[in-house]
């Protein structure tokens, strides 16, 4: 391979860069919003320092949108938390079934009942999900939001994808050894999907802790609100609050910003093979 | 052979709660949302529904709010799936190519994190960076000495906003998808066009597009799916406006639903989820028939 040229590599930084930078600069700017005041911004928009070093903003913010901040914290950890156990669980489980009965017909009825409500349009399927929650007594509690966001695409395609390629040797000595299919599921095949349960957990909590709309829609209070929630409602607040606004939203990237960056590898690598398999 | 067979029970109870959920959050809310769309707004909650029929269908479909906002979200998605898939690609081949070298990894996710933020926080700061007066976009075209753009503010520029906006968000997605095909592509065939005297562009039309195609037709599909359904970005950044310049469908059946029309706003999602299955279809059915 020939060596490349000094000029077409710093050509190449400088576009890249260039790219990188402009794709990060919100951040920046986010993180100094929060830290300065609007007048100082007015006359200084593009100071890359804060004046002064203040956390005054996010110290003012303990209550926004008729909720505590920690209430609203509280609620998108648990939430999240929640539903990202149950997503695990319940399609680990699924995807198991359906990969060991293919044949079985209700199972494909399942399958192909499934993949036509992901393909549906979220936004739109949470208007009937109102009704749906309204006829169950759902609404205004922790159990709907919690439950509808427990069924997500990207989880049950690798999942899928992971028992597919299990070797049928594995789950035949399993068998032939005498143990249940119980047994089989969580002493053998489990312990094996280790790094796919891994990969699925952290990107259902990055997806979930995103999640406003449905929280929103099955919330009668402000009670249930998650920290995008309470977000969208002060940013549509009258006398805006700049400094808050931009707290607020540091407050709800830095979670998944800092899980995204320690498991990289993981959520971009799940995420490809999840929407390739798809 | 009987319905359930005994070596199957353990089967059906493994799946029994994601049965559940998919048929009490997926296949029920689609029935009941066709059911609504037929049925007259102010019953439609009701246990028992007045029928319509296909009223709510003509309504919306002589409403001239709704034509221009069908127009408009059409319109939108061509441009943002061009703009989208090209930029991305046209990225992922300069993170590919030799020249680039070490820092690789760090140019791929400082595209990639706002794929993870939160859409909402994105959006919102994006509001506030277009915004006339302290805005940081407008400060740096004035900087260079570049007219200034106007934003959400106008309706002639209030689509584009959102465009960049949503690119932001989106883009490092497709990226990582066409990276991942790059990395199964056989280097040794572009080099060996290189040595027969094949020029760069050559190269990248004859050798290495036809090896993306898998990689291509993801893109446009997931990109089609997604630019369609345009929502948040418009309920935070735009409401819709200025003068209905950002009103897409999503958000216009969105309205109808707060205005307590459940009857329109279902009949408008149905149109709009027909649309999404109609032309994934077509672009599939397209690819397909180009791959064989």
């Amino acid at each position: 391979m020939t060596r490349p040229r000094p000029l077409a590599r710093i050509a190449a930084w400088a576009v890249a860069g260039t790219v990188s930078l402009l794709f990060l600069y919100p951040y920046l700017w986010m993180a100094l919003g929060s830290m300065r005041s609007t007048r100082a911004i007015l006359s200084a928009p593009l100071r890359p320092w804060p004046e002064q070093w203040t956390l005054d903003a996010y110290i003012r913010l303990h209550e926004v949108a008729g909720v505590t901040l920690w209430r609203a914290v509280a609620n998108s950890l648990g939430i999240t938390l929640a539903s990202t156990a149950l997503a695990v669980g319940i399609t680990a489980m699924g995807a198991y079934a359906l990969c060991r009965r293919p044949g079985l017909l209700a199972f494909r009825f399942l399958r192909g009942g499934f993949l036509l409500t992901m393909m549906y349009p979220y936004m739109l399927l949470v208007i009937p999900v109102y009704i749906v929650m309204y006829r169950l007594h759902l609404l205004g509690g922790y159990t709907g939001i919690v439950l509808f966001l427990s069924l997500g695409p990207v989880q049950f395609f690798l999942f899928e994808q992971f028992f597919r390629a299990l070797p049928a040797e594995v789950i035949e000595a399993a068998t032939i050894d005498g143990a249940q299919e119980w047994d089989i599921l969580w002493r053998v095949v489990m312990p094996m999907a280790r790094p796919v349960v891994a990969t699925v957990s952290i990107i259902t909590f990055l997806l979930n802790w995103a999640q406003w709309f449905p929280v929103l829609v099955v919330s009668t209070t402000p009670d249930t609100y998650t920290l995008p929630v309470a977000l969208l409602n002060l940013n549509g607040e009258l006398g805006t609050d700049f400094q808050g606004i931009m707290a607020l939203s540091v407050i709800t990237t830095l979670p998944p910003a800092i899980l995204f960056l320690i498991a990289q590898r993981r959520v971009i690598g799940g995420m490809t093979e999840g929407a390739v398999k798809g | 052979m009987t319905l359930l067979r005994h070596q199957d029970r353990v089967f059906y109870l493994f799946a029994a709660p994601f049965a559940a959920l998919t048929l009490v959050f997926g296949l029920w809310p689609i029935l009941l949302s066709i059911k609504v769309s037929l049925s007259e707004s102010t019953t439609a909650l009701a246990r028992a529904p007045r029928f319509v029929g296909w009223e709510n269908y003509a309504t919306i479909l002589a409403d001239p709010l709704f034509a221009a906002s069908l127009a408009r979200t059409l319109i939108y998605t061509a441009l943002a799936v061009a703009v989208n898939v090209g930029f991305a690609l046209a990225y992922a081949l300069l993170l590919n190519s030799d020249v680039i070298g070490r820092g690789r990894t760090f140019f791929k996710l400082a595209v990639f994190l706002p794929v993870v933020t939160p859409d909402l926080a994105g959006y919102v700061v994006w509001r506030w960076l277009y915004d006339q007066s302290f805005g940081a976009l407008n400060a740096g075209l004035a900087l260079l000495h570049l007219p200034g753009f106007g934003g959400i503010a106008s309706p002639a520029t209030a689509m584009l906003a959102v465009l960049i906006a949503e690119l932001w968000h989106h883009a490092g997605f497709y990226v990582v998808i066409f990276l991942a095909n790059l990395a199964l592509c056989d280097k040794a065939l572009a080099e060996a066009a290189a040595i027969d005297g094949a020029s760069a562009w050559q190269r990248l039309r004859y050798v290495i597009l036809p090896q993306l195609r898998p990689a291509i037709l993801i893109n446009l599909i997931y990109a089609l799916i997604q630019f369609l359904k345009t929502f948040t970005v418009v309920v935070v950044m735009t409401k819709g406006g200025p003068n209905g310049a950002t009103n897409f469908v999503s958000y216009f059946a969105y309205r109808l639903f707060d205005q307590g029309e459940y009857g329109q706003a279902t009949a408008a999602g149905t149109i709009l989820f027909a649309i999404v299955i109609g032309i994934s279809a077509l672009a599939y059915g397209l690819a397909k028939r180009g791959q064989a």
